[in-house]
């Protein structure tokens, strides 16, 4: 059964790059290669590069390492603003769903951020902090935490009052029972917003560094094959986010059914 | 239960009002206007973004000379004929257009891989690859194919939509549906009756739990695109014409930034408030 669901993969993603390829090579010297920019005609554009080209892209930017430099930034600050978003998301979201009170305190504060769009902040932080580093992990951070502290509440609550009553008739009470009860049934709830936010780090970054396009990163090189505008470069670096973000999925998968095998059942 | 109720609404309006406190205490010891306006400023640029009170500093000799709060970013915004309800307006018929057309497109295509085994081998791993890509990344890759026109800023959108809009239709037919279809055909319903009347109840629940997803990606996809490239809209306020490396750069005013931000997020919360409503109507019989 596997087997045949591979062999349709693999068959549906061959058919896909081989109907490009055909496109690109039908395309070759009948599409216009002259393109009104807003302002002006640009020449010589390949609006479907064909494999070879775009091979040959990659491989200059893979061994300028150009590609590779942009990657490691870019993921850099995604995993930073995983990291702070997450940290302050999951421990307020643990407090709003275990006390009434802090969840009133939270909530205005909440529900104001939940409904920003994440994007809306930057303007707000680049005048705060300036172009840099600063303002770009606070901006994923900011949209991860909302996630992540709706994910960690809604877990929380989740727990069936019984487990917490039996518990407590076990004399199991307090900071033990949040560990040993709660903690536990609230993880699921908790990895599944990690891996929404995780989608939306990306996003975030790469429009983030396309707005501010100053220093090298994958947003940067977007913005820099667009104003040529250099088309190879653009599907790569398209691709290479794409790529980043498949491969941040799985490993969130994989995390999640490693981390919750006990429990078991199929992730 | 009544007083508890009381003593919830007595923290929120604490928080709220400790908050706000302490930004204004903020914007009292740091007195930079600029960095962080006063309350007084917001309120100013509020009412010149809404239209009412903004006098074109360019008129001399004028007769209310009272210190008017005015920066780059109002100027330019109020020159350009900019108030805050056109351009929430604007986004917002982006935003629709985006959910008109992108949600039917998500839905049908998560029906499909939900509903055939066969559909969901072939077609998923090409949708994994789709969904990975952030709709704003295309935008200048359907700038070249179309011009610099409204559909490169209308694509991502639809584009964000329809990719979040596929997977809660996918599960809702696949895994919610299955056993009222089994029980459907069991009793011998087949054909347009057992699409219409057992596998769209069914899945609806799902399918209108995802709304609520599409719409803030819509919105997020929007003001996006409008901060990147746009002449309206409130991404293009909250920017100003600046910080995008090609326009010139205009001084950004962090009371404009703010009122702009409240105001997406008093919007986002409305229509998130709506599609609730809606949910709730839809699927009343879910709760009988």
């Amino acid at each position: 059964m596997t087997a045949v669901r591979i062999r349709r993969a693999a068959f549906a993603l061959i058919l896909l790059a081989a109907l490009y390829g055909v496109a690109a090579w039908i395309g070759q010297g009948r599409l216009p290669d002259r393109v009104w920019m807003g302002a002006h005609y640009v020449e010589n554009v390949q609006l479907l590069p064909t494999f070879p080209s775009l091979f040959e892209e990659a491989g200059f930017l893979l061994e300028s390492g150009i590609l590779p430099a942009s990657a490691a930034v870019s993921l850099l600050r995604v995993l930073a603003g995983l990291l702070l978003g997450s940290t302050v998301g999951i421990l307020v979201g643990l407090a709003t769903g275990r006390a009434s009170r802090a969840e009133s305190l939270a909530d205005p504060w909440v529900s104001a951020l939940r409904f920003t769009p994440a994007l809306a902040l930057l303007p707000l932080f680049v005048a705060w902090f300036g172009y840099g580093e600063i303002s770009k992990v606070l901006l994923i951070a900011s949209g991860v935490a909302v996630v992540t502290l709706l994910g960690a509440h809604q877990g929380v609550r989740s727990v069936p009052r019984v487990y917490l009553e039996a518990a407590a008739s076990l004399g199991a009470r307090g900071a033990f029972a949040f560990r040993k009860i709660v903690l536990p049934l609230a993880f699921p709830a908790i990895f599944a917003s990690l891996r929404v936010a995780i989608a939306l780090a990306w996003v975030t970054i790469v429009v983030a560094e396309l707005i501010d396009a100053r220093m090298p990163s994958l947003g940067y090189l977007l913005a820099l094959s667009g104003a040529y505008p250099r088309v190879p470069t653009m599907l790569v670096s398209i691709g290479t986010v794409g790529l980043l973000v498949l491969v941040s999925d799985l490993l969130a998968l994989l995390l999640h059914a490693r981390a919750t095998r006990w429990m078991g059942r199929a992730a | 239960m009544r007083r508890d109720t009381r003593h919830r609404m007595l923290l929120r309006a604490v928080s709220v009002a400790a908050l706000a406190a302490a930004y204004m205490l903020v914007a009292w010891r740091v007195s930079r206007p600029d960095v962080v306006p006063p309350a007084g400023h917001l309120v100013e640029a509020f009412a010149d973004l809404v239209g009412r009170g903004y006098q074109l500093p360019s008129a001399p000799g004028e007769e209310h000379h009272h210190h008017h709060h005015s920066s780059d970013q109002v100027e330019t915004l109020v020159r350009g004929g900019v108030t805050l309800q056109a351009s929430l307006a604007i986004s917002a018929a982006r935003v629709a257009f985006g959910l008109l057309v992108g949600l039917p497109l998500g839905i049908l295509i998560g029906f499909f891989m939900g509903w055939s085994r066969r559909a969901d081998d072939y077609l998923h791993p090409i949708f994994v690859l789709v969904r990975s890509v952030p709709p704003l990344a295309l935008i200048t890759y359907v700038m070249l194919w179309l011009g610099h026109s409204e559909a490169h800023r209308l694509i991502p959108i639809v584009y964000a939509v329809a990719t979040t809009a596929v997977i809660p239709a996918y599960h809702g037919v696949r895994d919610v549906a299955s056993k009222y279809v089994i029980a459907a055909r069991a009793l011998g319903a087949r054909g347009r009756l057992l699409y219409l009347r057992v596998l769209l109840p069914a899945a609806a629940p799902a399918v209108l739990g995802g709304l609520r997803y599409s719409l803030a990606i819509a919105w997020m996809t929007a003001v996006g695109a409008e901060m990147l490239m746009a002449e309206n809209g409130m991404g293009n306020l909250l920017v100003g014409g600046g910080m995008w490396a090609s326009r010139t750069q205009t001084a950004s005013d962090p009371a404009v930034i703010i009122v702009g931000i409240l105001a997406l997020a008093g919007a986002g919360w409305a229509m998130d408030a709506l599609a609730r409503a809606t949910t709730a109507r839809l699927t009343r019989w879910v709760r009988a």
